[in-house]
């Protein structure tokens, strides 16, 4: 078995603006962000797939005081939420463009159409997520 | 997630001895100011020896459990470095660390140990001295204060380094659960405020007769102070700020210095001791990494049926529940999961006072996390502790009223581990 780079891979990818992941062999099921295993049906091997980016919002967390992430102290509106891409895949994520003030309505709209940001970080590019337009939210 | 199984103990294993040091912050008290992790950690083991009944030379290994050693106390053999202090000299040993869910591994790993037949009396112990920071090239005794500055950055090692931090996706979790909570059931913000702040009253009242807990004063006595006559409008004003969307001031764990140890035998031993032995029915187990989605309540829900499933109770054979409540929230939520309290209804038994330690479906009576406070890594092994002085019967004025044989814990910490132990009285 050949040991094989994953995260370089994945973080390449963002910086060309693809979203790698790994298709389990047995179930199908996808590994997003890659990992070598599979982890819905626990068979060892998975293989590269590209995944749209597109999908649904499913919550939205405000972050606050306690919960605010020091990783992204420039970002100005942003929120934390449940994200189910189009592939079947769901993870935790950061959501740019909600603000408290405009919240409260998404909220009731959820879940909400998504779509991926490539945001440039010192060194590395990563993953955030933003709502597609909504009628009548700023 | 993928599913887990959970067999039966080789030989049933019980708690035979318990000990714990109040959580506090040692500088506030200059009886206490000084003390070491050493100290704090032998201290609670020879309280449990003693407690047992027990010498030092009877203990055959230990389990030491810190959240963050390497931060809190710049040792990276923990377990070493405490070993002297209580007469282990020369005996195996080794450190774990789980972050707020160690001592709850802790308990699962002497058990385990015990149960296999590898070790007859084995003790486990916690400490984690969260108040202060050590100081390059000085003793032990010496350290410097802590910020929310300090603390903060170093919260971030406890998510995944390849994806979750850079993702920015691991700081959902305080306010994660109580949302899907909300949405289900559908409660407004206001019914939630007043939930979690009737958890907050019935936690510091069972904390103001623990002398173990870190905060005692009553929220009438606190009320009173600023000129108010009703303590539920203290806890619902802005001298208890909200921290998050949901969580106030009080729903948060105020961090504390302190220490908690057990020592477990083979069941079949456990007579020739000074206690009533507490058994230890089996220990449930999942993990979920933080950008998982509903990770608190997944690895509650896969812990709790590992141990139904292995001891063959139910939900209606628990008497008493401990919840590791660092978020409020998780007290209310993790005893519905667990099916402790009904599925969309538990709020209202809140309400009515039903899981205050003086209710018939007690939740936490040493006051839970929030008052009681937080020591992180010690915290399960003095929620281990307070099941097992409860389920004796010797917890004084805050002994639940129901009579419990039967005690379950959910010990979660990092947002990533869950334990779920089922402790029983021995006829």
């Amino acid at each position: 078995m050949k040991i094989e780079k994953v995260v370089e891979k994945f973080y390449d990818g963002l910086a060309e603006h693809k979203l790698y992941g790994r298709k389990c062999k047995e179930c199908g099921a996808i590994e997003f962000p890659p990992k070598y295993a599979c982890n819905t049906c626990g068979y060892h091997e998975t293989e590269w797939t590209e995944l749209s980016g597109k999908g649904k919002l499913h919550s939205i967390i405000l972050a606050s005081t306690l919960n605010k992430d020091p990783w992204n102290s420039e970002l100005k509106n942003y929120s934390y939420g449940l994200v189910e891409l189009e592939e079947g895949v769901k993870f935790n994520a950061t959501i740019l463009g909600i603000r408290r003030k405009n919240a409260k309505k998404l909220r009731e709209m959820l879940p909400l159409p998504i779509h991926p940001v490539f945001y440039e970080k010192e060194g590395f590019t990563t993953l955030f997520f933003e709502l597609d337009e909504v009628e009548g939210i700023e | 997630m993928v599913e887990g199984k959970l067999g039966r103990f080789s030989r049933s294993v019980s708690v035979i001895g318990i000990g714990a040091t109040p959580f506090c912050i040692i500088d506030d008290d200059p009886e206490m100011k000084g003390l070491t992790e050493g100290e704090f950690f032998g201290h609670a083991a020879l309280m449990a020896m003693a407690d047992a009944g027990l010498e030092p030379r009877d203990i055959d290994y230990f389990y030491h459990g810190a959240a963050n050693p390497k931060f809190f106390n710049f040792a990276a053999t923990p377990n070493m470095q405490v070993a002297e202090w209580f007469g282990m000299r020369g005996k195996g040993s080794v450190h774990h660390s789980e972050a707020c869910c160690s001592g709850y591994v802790g308990l699962e790993e002497a058990v385990k140990d015990v149960a296999s037949g590898a070790h007859d009396i084995v003790l486990s112990g916690c400490v984690e001295m969260a108040c202060g920071l050590p100081v390059t090239h000085k003793p032990a005794h010496i350290r410097k204060p802590i910020s929310l500055e300090d603390v903060l950055p170093d919260l971030e090692a406890i998510m995944d380094r390849a994806y979750t931090r850079a993702l920015g996706a691991g700081h959902i979790g305080q306010d994660d659960w109580i949302d899907l909570y909300r949405n289900e059931y559908h409660l407004t913000e206001e019914q939630i405020d007043e939930v979690l702040n009737k958890m907050s009253y019935d936690g510091r009242r069972a904390a103001a007769l623990n002398p173990l807990a870190m905060l005692r004063t009553p929220f009438e006595e606190l009320a009173k102070n600023v000129g108010m006559d009703d303590p539920m409008e203290y806890l619902r004003s802005s001298y208890n700020p909200k921290t998050t969307q949901y969580l106030r001031g009080t729903g948060n764990a105020p961090s504390a210095d302190g220490a908690a140890c057990v020592i477990v035998c083979p069941t079949e031993m456990a007579h020739k001791f000074k206690q009533k032995p507490i058994e230890v029915l089996g220990i449930g187990a999942s993990c979920l990494e933080l950008m998982q989605p509903h990770n608190e309540k997944e690895i509650t829900k896969e812990a709790a049926r590992q141990v139904y499933e292995a001891t063959g109770l139910s939900p209606d054979d628990i008497d008493l529940l401990l919840v590791n409540d660092f978020v409020l929230p998780s007290q209310l939520l993790a005893a519905e999961e667990v099916g402790y309290l009904p599925k969309g209804e538990g709020w209202k038994w809140v309400m009515e006072g039903r899981t205050a330690f003086d209710g018939d479906r007690p939740i936490n009576p040493h006051g839970g996390r929030t008052s009681y406070g937080h020591a992180y890594g010690a915290s399960g092994m003095a929620d281990v502790y307070e099941a097992v002085l409860q389920l004796r019967g010797q917890a004084g004025p805050r002994q639940v009223k129901n009579n419990p044989k039967t005690a379950m814990l959910r010990g979660f910490g990092g947002g990533q581990n869950c334990r779920i132990p089922i402790l029983r009285t021995v006829d």
